[in-house]
């Protein structure tokens, strides 16, 4: 008799824990799950004028192959990534070493490094418009009191990615920052004290001991700003909308344009799931990297 | 022994330096922004540049008088609140569940929505809306916004429940307590703080997401950061109301994360670093 109570009552806890993650799971089934098998069976339609949908099977992906402004979103894209992840995390990590000498981090001096990352993208996009104006903006003024040459920054085509790898690269410098700075309070101090009885100079320490067992937390630092890095959107929509000409179209900025301006879903699926596929990609690479150098 | 000091001397004062000039990047726009925002109109696109100036408010009036910012201010405020309280209604359980079961698939699943692009969702959603006619209402803006609370809640808040110990659970079961009635009068009353971080940072993303507001809402149900992209375009010359705009969306994200920056990276990246 005591194990049919006991039964009965870990059916009804089953029961429980499932009512209390239905809502959550029925949520994402619904907005991302069904959207996203949808998201795939528009990428074989086409939509005629009348928005009627038929069946082109991979005309789609045909067409996304053979599109010249595919390929140059994507050279975009992987251009503005590669060239943010690096800034970001050289200076995230010569930031978190300044931070880690500090004796202890004051609340202002925390709230200063986090107010770039917390507010939004949109705003950082605004500010940076004013100040590199290409004639009456701050940036240039600085840089023609200095004697050095002014840019056309966000309007020129050949500046205009290295411009937006800086912005964002000013947003979210303190984020990768502060988490290195994790990762540095985290190391053991009996290494150091080794290599300081060793006599290391501190860059040899910082090559030698800091760097590899820094590199689990520089990994996840990458991972989660590849996440946001490869699907680009909020800082170039709001200051060039992709231009000048098609010089900062990403392949989010494109794929959002073909949907939502000239109005072909199909396309625009087929450019958004590829888009997808190689975010995925990338993070699981990283994954498995993280993996390979986790102590 | 005399020696060391002194080069702590120096390294210290090389460090100051150092992290002095890194706050200087880091403020500057910022400065530039409100100062900016404070300017007469035609000192705002002064060359060169002014610094001194008698600070005026007309910027922030003009903003009130030419555009309806308090409307937009209303509208970003009911999409915020609304898919903060939905992603928490829906994911405190969920996150009590997962940590309770260790089955963390629901959990994994919602974290897509941390790493596909918006505009995947944002395609079948526009075409779903539209046959349910739901362009332009504040339900659709406040789902699609929950898909961006709905990770936050339940990642913030896995930790926070599996550092809770067993026992305590186990002790309340064995008093015949169910799974829901622990998660409520013994759970919940623990991880407040996790709450309140989870709370204010599902605010914090759903204020300053873009992409959704952009084709989801009208006129009528237009959000602060929807509303930005047009300040621009009719802004190029007033750029004392650009950065007024500018400084007042950017008020409430930063005055609430100050309230919870001790938590912030840990929130932030989703369990993946404890800092």
């Amino acid at each position: 008799m005591p194990d049919a109570a006991a039964t009965l009552t870990e059916d009804r806890q089953r029961l429980e824990l499932t009512a209390l993650s239905a809502p959550a799971v029925l949520f994402t089934v619904g907005m991302i799950a069904f959207p996203v098998i949808y998201t795939i069976w528009l990428s074989f339609q086409s939509f005629s004028s009348t928005g009627k949908p038929s069946f082109v099977g991979l005309a789609n992906y045909a067409k996304l192959v053979s599109d010249n402004e595919f390929w140059h979103g994507l050279w975009v894209t992987v251009a503005l990534y590669v060239l943010s992840l690096v800034l970001q995390l050289v200076f995230g990590i010569w930031l978190a070493l300044v931070l880690s000498h500090a004796r202890r981090l004051s609340s202002i001096v925390r709230s200063l490094f986090i107010s770039p990352f917390m507010m939004p993208p949109v705003v950082a996009g605004m500010m940076w418009l004013v100040v590199l104006d290409p004639s009456l903006g701050a940036a240039n003024y600085i840089l023609t009191s200095l004697h050095l040459p002014p840019s056309d920054w966000l309007a020129s085509p050949t500046w205009v990615i290295p411009t937006v790898a800086l912005i964002d690269t000013w947003q979210w410098t303190p984020y990768v920052a502060l988490i290195v700075l994790g990762g540095l309070q985290s190391l053991p101090p009996s290494v150091y004290e080794a290599a300081q009885i060793d006599g290391a100079s501190p860059f040899k320490t910082f090559q030698r001991i800091t760097l590899p067992l820094l590199l689990p937390t520089i990994v996840t630092a990458t991972i989660l700003r590849s996440v946001d890095l490869l699907r680009f959107f909020d800082i170039i929509y709001i200051t060039t909308q992709g231009g000048p000409g098609n010089a900062s179209n990403t392949l989010n900025i494109y794929g959002f344009r073909v949907g939502f301006e000239f109005f072909n879903i199909g396309y625009a699926s087929a450019l958004m799931l590829t888009l997808t596929a190689i975010v995925f990609g990338v993070v699981l690479a990283f994954n498995r990297l993280r993996g390979a150098v986790a102590w | 022994m005399t020696e060391a000091p002194i080069d702590d001397v120096w390294i210290r004062r090389m460090n100051t330096l150092q992290l002095a000039v890194a706050g200087i990047i880091i403020m500057a726009p910022v400065v530039w922004m409100v100062l900016s925002s404070f300017k007469p109109s035609f000192e705002v696109t002064a060359y060169p540049p002014t610094l001194i100036f008698s600070p005026t408010v007309e910027n922030y009036g003009q903003l009130m008088q030419t555009t309806p910012f308090f409307s937009y201010a209303v509208n970003s405020l009911i999409v915020t609140v609304g898919s903060a309280g939905l992603g928490l209604l829906f994911g405190i359980p969920a996150a009590f569940a997962v940590s309770w079961t260790r089955i963390s698939w629901p959990a994994i699943l919602t974290l897509a929505a941390r790493m596909a692009p918006g505009t995947l969702f944002l395609l079948p959603w526009y075409v779903m809306f539209r046959q349910v006619g739901l362009i332009g209402s504040y339900t659709a803006l406040i789902l699609s916004h929950a898909v961006i609370t709905l990770p936050i809640v339940i990642w913030i808040l896995l930790p926070s429940f599996d550092n809770i110990p067993r026992s305590v659970f186990e002790a309340a079961q064995v008093d015949g307590c169910g799974v829901t009635r622990i998660l409520w009068r013994i759970a919940l009353p623990l991880v407040g703080s996790g709450i309140a971080v989870a709370a204010i940072l599902a605010f914090v993303f759903s204020w300053n997401y873009f992409l959704f507001a952009l084709v989801l809402s009208n006129g009528d149900t237009k959000t602060l950061i929807a509303a930005a992209f047009n300040f621009v375009g009719e802004g190029s010359t007033q750029w004392g109301a650009l950065m007024a705009a500018a400084t007042l969306i950017a008020l409430p994200p930063l005055i609430l994360a100050t309230l919870v920056q001790r938590w912030l990276v840990a929130g932030l990246t989703l369990g993946a670093v404890k800092g």
